[in-house]
């Protein structure tokens, strides 16, 4: 029940251009609040009917219950500060200048400033860390400085609430962990509420205590990071197919993207053989590149079965830990039959799946260019009883397979894939 | 930085001292020179000589109105280029001074004559004509919420030009006020008498107080307007109180003086040069350098081909024009 920042049935947009659509929302104290959407859904000019620089046509924002409207702008600039995306100035001020320029909703117009002000400058500089760049002219400064040196302000205006207009987009990786580490930090620390509008999704699944996400002047999802950032939110608000686990460092959601098919390149179909992780680098850079990938025979929730499924390629499948049967080695065998070329990664091979190497001794797969990718001996990771081992020097022996590493088969597989266009 | 508490203190003395001095030299040569000594006297005493008429009478009402005139012009460029966050704007590139001349001409063409408590007609013609010349060069520069900077430039000397031509053309028509005429449109500070002095400071040195008032807003403004706002400032409501003052000061220096060109751009560049951008210092730094800059071409004007009294306005744009390029190649230079 500790909500402080209130939107209710705002709606704005400029002339014959909606852009924002009756967004309600509201933000508890001390959070850090995250609005992620495309480029155009309107997040900036939320922040901006916020912080009252934009008036909209329908509906009230409310900060601790008092609509903003109705609050004159000091009283405002003394319970809310903004943070733009990066600040130039035509004429040059010493960073001390423009952090002082934070009190001035503070300051008495005939008093001017007083020991206080300063005083409160200084702290605010000491906690961004830019107290040795006081009498530094600010556009001397580089972008992280500024940044930080604009957060001091923001700070030096005492608010309870910072909102933050994307405030690390236009910044390098040390400088972007560094801002949003300090604003996350100040959230604690001073129970402060932070509003970032945030372009990267990962920096918003770790910092942010809840995420909007915004669609053409809507919100479509709101929650925690686990609620909003989800295959399928994320697949309808950015358009974009994304591949999600939860970060070891974070243990929040963590994001990739997943660029299907960078390049139409050849019709060329490539069966691999392979589990229980062993494919995990080359089916999605495979088929990135554009070829036609199939694999089998899989255990159903093997790693490689997972990734083959989630790639949209085909699998032949088998039920989990189970001796692959007939039906699936012959599903198998059609597949591979199929390919212009296929290959063995180094995977373990037992009871259960040794009847993959089998296939790769029948004539008409024999036939076909075989990559070995040969990955430490093959006898340790043989657990069939040296029966593995007999069919593997058979498969090597035959003088269309080809012992390669994993950093050379692309190259490898692009001359295989122009000889056979000819 | 100790380097900037001594500037603190040595700018103002040097600055003070230096008006005296140009105050005094500008008194003292003409075609009558008068020495230092005798001017203290007749200041100090009543000593009833001719000098002492030419003093009181024609060369101090002269001097003191190029000081505030000057202080005025300066003030508001620094000011403008605050506002709209670029060096190369003032009264003259706006237009204002073109329009204040405008105002001015029109009135005294048509006759319109009245004065009431010693503001007479001309003056508020040249406030209207001020105010009036830089909405519209403004709202030329306005697309869709934001002013181009360019545009604001492009359009203030276009708008300058016109109503230069249209000034000339009034002049074609009223052969016999042309002279009346020539003196706005160059200038000048020559027929300054102490009612002239009475009024103009009256109306421009409370206008400069107002104008110093906001320069902590004026500061806050160069971050932008947006941040501004998000700082306590209505910027809207500043922005008019501020350019409304300007007009005032503008369409008074027009008025008793004529149009006077590029002390705006001049004053304020100076003294940012050496003492930085903080308007408190920069605005009230300017109005004795521009204080300063009129007396001295003033007196140059007046001395250098003697009898020939060379107007001020052109004395001002001798210097001005070549510094406005030097500007404008700086900027182009630092942009690359």
């Amino acid at each position: 029940m500790n909500q402080q920042i209130l939107v209710s049935e705002i709606s704005f947009g400029y002339q014959y251009k909606p852009v924002l659509d009756q967004i309600n929302m509201n933000v508890k104290k001390g959070s850090f609040f995250c609005i992620v959407g495309p480029n155009g859904s309107g997040k900036s000019t939320l922040l901006k009917v916020i912080s009252s620089a934009l008036k909209p046509q329908n509906g009230v924002v409310y900060i601790e219950s008092k609509s903003v409207a109705e609050m004159n702008r000091k009283e405002l600039a003394k319970s809310l500060s903004f943070v733009p995306q990066n600040t130039s100035l035509e004429f040059d001020f010493s960073v001390k200048d423009i952090v002082l320029m934070g009190r001035h909703p503070h300051i008495h117009k005939l008093r001017g400033e007083t020991r206080k002000d300063v005083e409160i400058a200084e702290q605010s500089m000491k906690y961004t860390n830019t107290l040795h760049l006081a009498q530094r002219s600010f556009m001397e400064l580089s972008g992280g400085e500024r940044q930080r040196v604009i957060l001091a302000q923001a700070l030096c205006q005492e608010p309870d609430i910072i909102l933050l207009d994307e405030p690390v987009s236009h910044l390098d990786l040390q400088h972007q962990v560094e801002i949003l580490n300090l604003i996350k930090r100040m959230c604690v620390d001073k129970n402060l509420t932070a509003i970032a509008v945030l372009h990267d999704l990962n920096m918003a699944s770790t910092y942010s205590d809840d995420i909007i996400m915004m669609k053409n002047g809507e919100i479509l999802f709101r929650g925690t990071p686990f609620e909003t950032l989800t295959v399928e939110h994320i697949r309808e608000v950015f358009e974009t197919p994304v591949y999600i686990s939860v970060s070891p460092v974070s243990s929040r959601p963590y994001i990739y993207t997943l660029t299907k098919t960078i390049v139409e390149k050849k019709d060329i179909r490539i069966h691999l053989v392979c589990g229980g992780g062993s494919g995990g680098s080359l089916i999605p850079e495979l088929s990135r590149n554009g070829f036609q990938l199939s694999c089998g025979v899989l255990g159903i929730g093997d790693l490689d079965w997972k990734l083959a499924k989630e790639s949209d390629i085909e699998v032949a499948e088998e039920i989990p830990f189970a001796e692959i049967s007939e039906a699936a080695y012959q599903r198998n065998k059609a597949l591979a039959k199929a390919a212009d070329l296929v290959v063995l990664t180094g995977l373990y091979f037992g009871k259960a799946n040794v009847r993959n190497l089998e296939l790769l001794t029948e004539a008409d797969i024999a036939a076909k260019p075989l990559y070995i990718l040969e990955d430490g001996s093959f006898a340790e990771r043989d657990y069939t009883g040296g029966y593995g081992c007999e069919l593997y020097e058979r498969i090597k022996s035959n003088p269309n397979s080809r012992l390669t590493e994993v950093h050379c088969l692309y190259e490898e597989i692009l001359k295989v894939g122009k000889t056979h266009e000819k | 930085m100790k380097n900037s508490r001594i500037k603190d203190i040595a700018v103002p003395l040097l600055l003070f001292s230096a008006l005296a001095a140009s105050i005094i030299a500008a008194i003292g040569i003409g075609a009558v020179n008068i020495p230092a000594a005798e001017i203290m006297d007749i200041l100090t005493g009543h000593v009833q000589t001719v000098n002492a008429s030419i003093l009181m009478d024609i060369r101090l009402p002269r001097v003191i109105l190029a000081c505030v005139a000057g202080a005025g012009l300066a003030v508001v460029g620094g000011v403008m280029q605050g506002i709209f966050k670029n060096p190369l704007v003032d009264a003259y590139t706006m237009g204002m001074t073109s329009g204040a001349a405008l105002g001015a001409v029109i009135s005294i063409v048509t006759g319109i004559n009245i004065r009431i408590f010693g503001i007479d007609t001309t003056g508020v013609f040249a406030f209207l004509g001020a105010i009036l010349t830089l909405l519209f060069v403004y709202s030329l520069a306005y697309n869709r919420s934001r002013v181009s900077i360019n545009s604001l430039l492009l359009a203030g000397v276009a708008v300058s030009y016109f109503l230069a031509s249209i000034i000339s053309f009034i002049m074609m028509l009223n052969h016999n006020k042309i002279e009346h005429i020539v003196f706005w449109t160059m200038g000048s500070i020559s027929m300054a008498t102490w009612s002239k002095v009475a009024v103009a400071s009256a109306i421009i040195l409370p206008a400069i107080l107002v104008l110093l008032f906001y320069a902590r807003e004026l500061n806050i403004l160069a971050l932008g307007e947006d941040s501004a706002h998000h700082l306590g400032i209505e910027t809207a409501k500043l922005k008019n109180r501020l350019l409304i003052t300007c007009s005032i000061i503008v369409g008074c220096v027009v008025s008793t003086g004529g149009t006077i060109g590029f002390l705006g751009l001049v004053a304020p560049h100076i003294i940012r040069l050496v003492c930085g951008s903080d308007n408190k210092k920069v605005l009230a730094y300017s109005a004795i350098l521009g204080a300063i800059l009129l007396v001295a071409s003033d007196t140059v004007g007046r001395t250098l081909i003697q009898p020939v009294d060379i107007p001020v306005g052109i004395m001002t744009s001798i210097m001005g024009g070549p510094f406005f390029i030097f500007l404008l190649r700086k900027q182009k230079l630092s942009k690359v």
